[in-house]
């Protein structure tokens, strides 16, 4: 079964390299959170000699911006039934386990790059309500009993209670139909306050500088062109004693988890792709993305050298995904 | 030459450019050598003394920036001694300056080491970040030359002034680290959370404690203070140590149950371990046998007892608990005395019965050698 699979699999692919220039690569990712439409649109100006992987492929940097974009473009509208149908609903706990280990404090300001259908987003914003409902709470408690000095300091102090400062999420992605796709989502979801949605390029952010608490980018910096610098600019806008997290597919540690990891990937995901959202090119660049992302220890490196410190990261599910944290500090 | 230079401190460095320096020749090259050699090893037995003095004095922030300013011009020499490791020269000045440069690199690892004890933090970071910090900010002054655990170690600190309203928690931590300027996120530095705080707390009490000792010995060494007696002066050192706990009263059992958790145990056991043997030693202790052990758990005993009682006590001034921690620390002299008593007694028992025994041997003819 395993042969015929590939036999179609070399089929379509010859089929569909009569014409490369064709929207190519799905990034279906097993997990399917790893839509990370930023990509670059860098091209400096002497960047048409140097070539960069595409998946497998080799193709010019200033082509992969464009053809990320057309892949994410078409797989928009069904991002999120893909997500789930690859990973078997496990990307939801990774992203449940990226907000534990951020511990968002109320007043945060998160900007969430590759945010695309603003998962990310939602989470953080649902988690600090909780933890704001949870310390008023917490505060009322202990004035159940309040002396006159407690009194006396509310009559003055009323209008200080609230935090001085909302949290914020800041959806960012280059591409704009997934933002198209995550604004439906929030509006059919109800959240409204504190979001907002806006185009832009992970290594060119239009932001200032030191505007952000977090930064956060789930399975996104694996498709832009130049890493090093989406992390320049993360350190650019992050607040001084701001945190860096980035959410990635990375190297099973495990020989034989791996093994079928890959059988997994490269049998499974493309046919999912083909039958969910009839689009195998795509899921097919995403499981190659994946295998020429750097390893774990690779990119901890990558992010220290950009100028991050107490950089660490936890494997996930084995090491299939990886959470690296640094500091801006 | 084949000595090696490596590692050698100012003066010995001096000693050897002066005698180095020196025009060669032939048969005053070995004799300068086993001169040389000779003096270096005395020096060398007083070297470890002094870095021990320097160790102690180390801790000082501007002994620090300009130990953050070696270790910048460490890298840079660091590269300068590859090339020039090839033609090593020992009349030429240029190892030698380098190693002058390499030997005060230890300095400031020396004076990293009493700061690590203060702050809770994993050490893993501490390699990779070195490396870091002075490969790309070359030129920046402020926080680059203050290494992750001091920066910790500060916002710890702040944190403690927030605890009256937060208790001990993230939320203190994040309230500090705002005050100082960083964003709430950096709290994410800090992996366990509210033990770092309260171990950080318990490891500055500590050493607090130990420079109050440290310098009521000195006093006692100069003459210019009576030495106490073993017992007055456990009672006061206890004393002293838990009217740290007094600003932090009403959440020091939340402190207390955050160290009784299971992953704190292990450090907060060393720290209780490390106060009690700081506490007999500073008393004179210098026993080497079963007394050692049974002296620390006694002590052990009587610090927690009285830091219980110190919890539900509502007395002026706390009166009530240093009542307690005189009565416990009078029992624990009073055992101390019956031990030694009985353990007299028995022996004369033990004598008179053998008498007893050896007389009636000698009565009943039993003794007797045929």
């Amino acid at each position: 079964m395993a042969a015929s699979m590939r036999l179609l699999l070399r089929r379509v692919i010859r089929y569909s390299h009569r014409d490369i220039n064709v929207t190519a690569a799905g990034a279906a990712g097993r997990s399917g959170c790893c839509w990370g439409p930023s990509t670059c649109r860098c091209s400096s100006d002497d960047a048409g000699d140097r070539s960069t992987h595409f998946g497998f492929e080799t193709v010019p940097e200033t082509e992969k911006a464009k053809k990320v974009y057309k892949v994410f473009e078409n797989v928009a509208q069904k991002y999120d039934t893909m997500n789930d149908a690859m990973s078997l609903g496990v990307h939801r706990l990774w992203k449940d386990v990226l907000l534990h280990v951020m511990h968002p404090q109320p007043g945060a300001q998160l900007l969430d790059v590759a945010g695309g259908t603003g998962d990310i987003s939602f989470r953080f914003l649902e988690y600090v309500r909780s933890q704001q409902e949870r310390q008023k709470r917490r505060a009322a408690r202990s004035m159940q009993t309040p002396s006159w000095g407690d009194i006396s300091s509310n009559y003055s102090s009323s209008e200080d209670e609230v935090s001085p400062q909302e949290s914020r999420a800041v959806v960012c992605d280059i591409n704009k139909e997934m933002l198209r796709v995550g604004k439906q989502k929030a509006d059919s979801m109800g959240v409204t306050a504190g979001l907002s949605w806006v185009a832009g390029d992970a290594e060119e952010l239009p932001f200032d500088d030191d505007r952000f608490d977090i930064y956060t980018i789930a399975f996104g910096i694996r498709n832009v062109t130049h890493i090093d610098q989406a992390l320049q600019e993360a350190l650019r806008v992050l607040k001084p004693g701001g945190r860096f997290m980035c959410l990635e597919f990375s190297k099973v540690t495990n020989p034989v988890l791996s093994r079928l990891y890959d059988a997994y990937s490269f049998n499974m995901i493309p046919v999912l792709g083909e039958v969910i959202a009839g689009d195998w090119k795509s899921y097919q660049y995403l499981v190659e993305s994946i295998r020429k992302f750097p390893d774990q220890e690779e990119f901890k490196h990558m992010i220290e050298d950009a100028g991050f410190y107490c950089v660490k990261y936890y494997n996930l599910t084995g090491g299939v995904v990886a959470l690296h944290s640094g500091f801006k500090l | 030459m084949s000595l090696s230079v490596t590692g050698l401190s100012k003066s010995e460095k001096t000693l050897s450019r002066t005698i180095v320096t020196q025009p060669f020749q032939k048969e005053t090259y070995n004799a300068v050598q086993l001169n040389m050699a000779a003096l270096l090893r005395g020096l060398r037995a007083g070297r470890a003394l002094r870095g021990l003095v320097r160790v102690v004095t180390a801790p000082t922030a501007t002994n620090l920036q300009s130990g953050g300013l070696r270790r910048g011009f460490h890298r840079a020499t660091l590269r300068l001694q590859d090339e020039s490791k090839s033609d090593k020269h020992p009349s030429s000045s240029s190892p030698t300056y380098h190693e002058h440069y390499q030997a005060h690199h230890a300095e400031p690892d020396l004076a990293e080491g009493p700061q690590d004890d203060l702050t809770s933090d994993p050490a893993a970071e501490e390699a990779s970040r070195p490396n870091t910090s002075y490969q790309d900010q070359g030129g920046e002054q402020g926080e680059e030359y203050e290494t992750e655990e001091q920066l910790q170690a500060r916002v710890l600190t702040a944190a403690l002034e927030f605890v009256p309203l937060h208790g001990w928690s993230m939320e203190a931590i994040a309230a500090a680290a705002e005050t100082l300027g960083l964003s709430s996120a950096s709290t994410g530095m800090f992996y366990n959370g509210a033990g770092d705080l309260v171990l950080h707390f318990i490891a500055q009490c500590n050493s607090q404690l130990t420079e109050i000792l440290v310098e009521q010995h000195n006093q006692v060494q100069l003459g210019q203070a009576e030495p106490k007696k073993t017992a007055d002066f456990l009672r006061d050192a206890v004393e002293t140590r838990l009217r740290m706990h007094i600003p932090y009263m009403e959440s020091w059992p939340q402190a207390m149950s955050i160290l009784l958790l299971p992953h704190n145990i292990p450090d907060s056991l060393k720290h209780l371990s490390t106060l009690v043997d700081d506490m007999w030693y500073y008393a004179g202790d210098r026993s080497t046998d079963m007394n050692w052990y049974t002296k620390r758990a006694a002590l052990t005993g009587i610090y927690n007892t009285t830091e219980l009682v110190m919890l539900q006590d509502s007395s002026p001034d706390f009166q009530d608990t240093w009542n307690f921690l005189d009565n416990r620390i009078q029992d624990v002299v009073n055992m101390a005395a019956a031990a030694k008593q009985a353990q007299a007694t028995g022996e004369t028992v033990v004598q008179g019965l053998m008498g007893a025994a050896v007389t009636l041997k000698n009565l009943t003819g039993l003794n007797q050698r045929r």
